[in-house]
């Protein structure tokens, strides 16, 4: 027999333990499935100071829900994966197990997507996201010399975890120009994007370049003046002339080629040197995990400012398929804190939608202000324009409206 | 030496047979899967599906994003038989 | 490899088990995952492409991409990065023998 609950949610993330809390705080019974022997998601590889505030250490906070939750008696479903939604609505589990609901949370989080390079299958090749596992989860160095390729909010995190942890860093380069880096290999692009994460910049000059980056002129000079060999951050070589063209060694990773990029962003093949290193990292990106959305037959729109294609969602979070919500990073990237008060917010919908809530449009006005409020004050931005992202899916839910 | 890189980790498809097909006349991400197998392996595509988009776009005039390629199908993570079949029927509680 | 100390994150203070790999032991910690517990054993190489036969090793570490993928006691593709060691667990690479179902 399926097993009926008031709520079933996927993924137990931030997003997903906070939708738990509140709802199983009201009353409803609910199921909570991850394919992870542990709740937390991602929250549980965070670890970074935040600005005139303590340190955000994921692993604690991902520990406490995890124990609210149960006090709660949310029924955990760990290490399973769901391989199906099926109307009207049964959630399939890889063991063998059904669940039934009338609503479903969806709170798979994001994902990364990779850059290849080649030699980028060879054992000691991981994505950014894997040494901060590793690293911070599990406490082993991903490697003891390590090279990281990408420039974005995610790698500066983790190349920062990784310095806390011992483990050398030899550098962080671009990517070489081909399919799938774009833009990530351009230098002057770059500079633009790093002027965006200002407000993370832990080094003076990196401070300086955003605020003076915001203009087309001074990023081209930034480019020109950028040092060969580099600009430390923390420690740190953060390099904007150098490419990692190739990743060399059979069995195991053994070093880098890095070429240096000339003014033009063209490749100075004869400039190309060889770094040992045993492990290389990748940072191509983050966008959202929705599969199961699509496979559940809701509309998707696509918006840039979010990460890519998303489930169309109402201002109360449900897709166009009734009874089906969405929460956290499978809405579009964002940071933790974000992801978790989305959560809560969709806790308090469908409490209020099962008729357990007595002040119910208060209760969710203030859920949503918290969602507002957190935003706006987020350490890690990882798209820069995420709230107009966020107004554009608003528009064109209402535009579907209309039609 | 670009062109022999691995795109689909799990099928082993390298950049050069997803460029080739496109040339070829694959002009659809279904077509290039069918054609190359690229994205059919045990990750269903999950780390690869993006990169083939992004080889479409790169290699035709084709607007990937706009064309709105998104198709799962269940399962979306692969099971055993045994689980399909039995997933007919109710499961034990 | 293993990060004893850590700034912010304190001590390491877990319990050792013990697991094999391809026949022979190694140390592990409980809770720890299969592919954590093989990197702190210097270990990389997870198994051999169907097709080429080229080593892999864990990618995305989240249990996205089924590169690390092993056999643990009798059971095939078991996604190393996901799954918890337990003690007398025997694990093996897929992929090193041609004769493998
Ligand atoms: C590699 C990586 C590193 C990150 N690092 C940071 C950081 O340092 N700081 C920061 O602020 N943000 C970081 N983020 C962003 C992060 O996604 C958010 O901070 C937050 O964790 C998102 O919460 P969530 O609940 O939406 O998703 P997640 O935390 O990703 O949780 C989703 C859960 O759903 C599970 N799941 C997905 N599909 C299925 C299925 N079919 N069956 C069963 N379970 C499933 C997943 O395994 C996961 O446990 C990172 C993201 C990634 C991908
Ligand atoms: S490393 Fe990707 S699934 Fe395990």
């Amino acid at each position: 027999m399926p097993m009926k609950y008031d709520l079933v949610i996927i993924g137990a993330g931030p997003a997903g333990m906070g939708a738990a809390i509140i709802a199983a705080s009201h009353g409803a019974s609910v199921a909570l499935v991850d394919e992870n022997p542990v709740p937390g998601g991602k929250l549980r590889g965070q670890v970074y100071k935040e600005p005139k505030a303590n340190w955000w250490i994921g692993q604690e906070i991902a520990r406490n829900m995890e124990k609210e939750i149960k006090q709660l008696g949310v029924t955990c479903f760990l290490e399973r994966e769901v391989w199906a939604i099926y109307p009207k609505w049964k959630i399939m589990l890889n063991n063998g197990e059904q669940l039934e609901s009338d609503y479903v949370v969806l709170a798979t989080g994001a994902i990364e997507k990779p850059i290849p390079i080649p030699g980028w299958t060879t054992p000691g090749v991981m994505a950014i996201g894997a040494a901060q596992v590793m690293a911070n989860i599990h406490r082993v160095k991903p490697g003891n010399r390590v090279a990281i390729i990408g420039i974005d909010a995610l790698s500066l995190t983790i190349a920062y975890d990784l310095k806390m942890a011992g483990v050398d860093v030899v550098g962080i380069y671009l990517p070489p120009f081909n399919e799938f880096s774009l833009d990530k290999s351009n230098p002057l692009k770059m500079i633009a994007y790093l002027s965006s994460l200002s407000h993370l910049a832990p080094n003076p000059i990196l401070k300086l370049l955003g605020k003076l980056g915001k203009q087309a002129s001074v990023q081209k000079l930034g480019v020109n003046y950028y040092p060969p060999f580099g600009m430390r951050v923390w420690g740190i070589p953060l390099h904007l002339r150098k490419a990692v063209v190739q990743i060399l060694g059979d069995e195991l990773v053994e070093a880098i080629k890095v070429t240096t990029i000339d003014r033009s962003g063209e490749l100075e093949t004869k400039q190309e040197k060889r770094i040992p290193v045993d492990c290389v990292c990748i940072s191509g990106g983050l966008y959202p995990l929705v599969e199961l959305a699509n496979v559940a037959g809701c509309a998707f729109v696509y918006v840039e400012d979010l990460g890519g294609h998303i489930p169309l969602y109402s201002d109360e979070m449900e897709t166009t398929q009734s009874g089906i919500f969405v929460a956290g990073n499978s809405t579009g990237v964002e940071g933790a804190k974000v992801a978790m008060a989305q959560g809560e917010l969709v806790g308090a919908i469908i409490s209020n939608r099962l008729g357990l809530l007595k002040h119910g449009t208060e209760l969710i006005k203030q859920a949503k202000e918290k969602v507002n409020v957190a935003r706006k004050n987020a350490v890690i931005k990882f798209h820069p324009t995420i709230e107009s992202g966020r107004e554009k899916v608003l528009h064109l839910w209402n535009e579907k409206a209309v039609k | 030496m670009i062109q022999n890189m691995l795109i689909c980790r799990c099928e082993e498809v390298l950049l050069a047979d997803i460029v080739a097909s496109i040339e070829n006349g694959a002009g659809t991400l279904k077509a290039i899967k069918m054609e190359t197998r690229a994205g059919m392996g045990i990750c269903q595509g999950r780390t690869c599906r993006m990169l083939l988009e992004q080889v479409m776009d790169f290699h035709t005039d084709i607007n990937v994003q706009e064309a709105n390629n998104l198709s799962y199908n269940n399962p979306v993570r692969p099971i055993s038989l045994a689980n399909l079949s039995r997933s007919g029927k109710d499961s034990e509680p | 490899m293993r990060i004893n100390k850590h700034p912010i994150l304190g001590k390491l203070d877990r319990k050792e088990i013990c697991i094999t790999y391809n026949g022979s032991d190694y140390q592990a910690y409980e809770g720890e995952t299969i592919a954590a517990a093989l990197l702190a054993n210097h270990i990389r190489v997870l198994r051999y492409s169907e097709k080429g036969k080229k080593p892999r090793g864990i990618y995305c570490g989240i249990g996205h991409c089924y590169e690390c993928r092993v056999t643990v006691d009798d059971e095939r593709s078991v996604r190393a990065c996901v799954t918890v060691v337990q003690d007398k667990m025997k694990i093996r690479s897929q992929g090193m023998y041609a004769n493998e179902i």
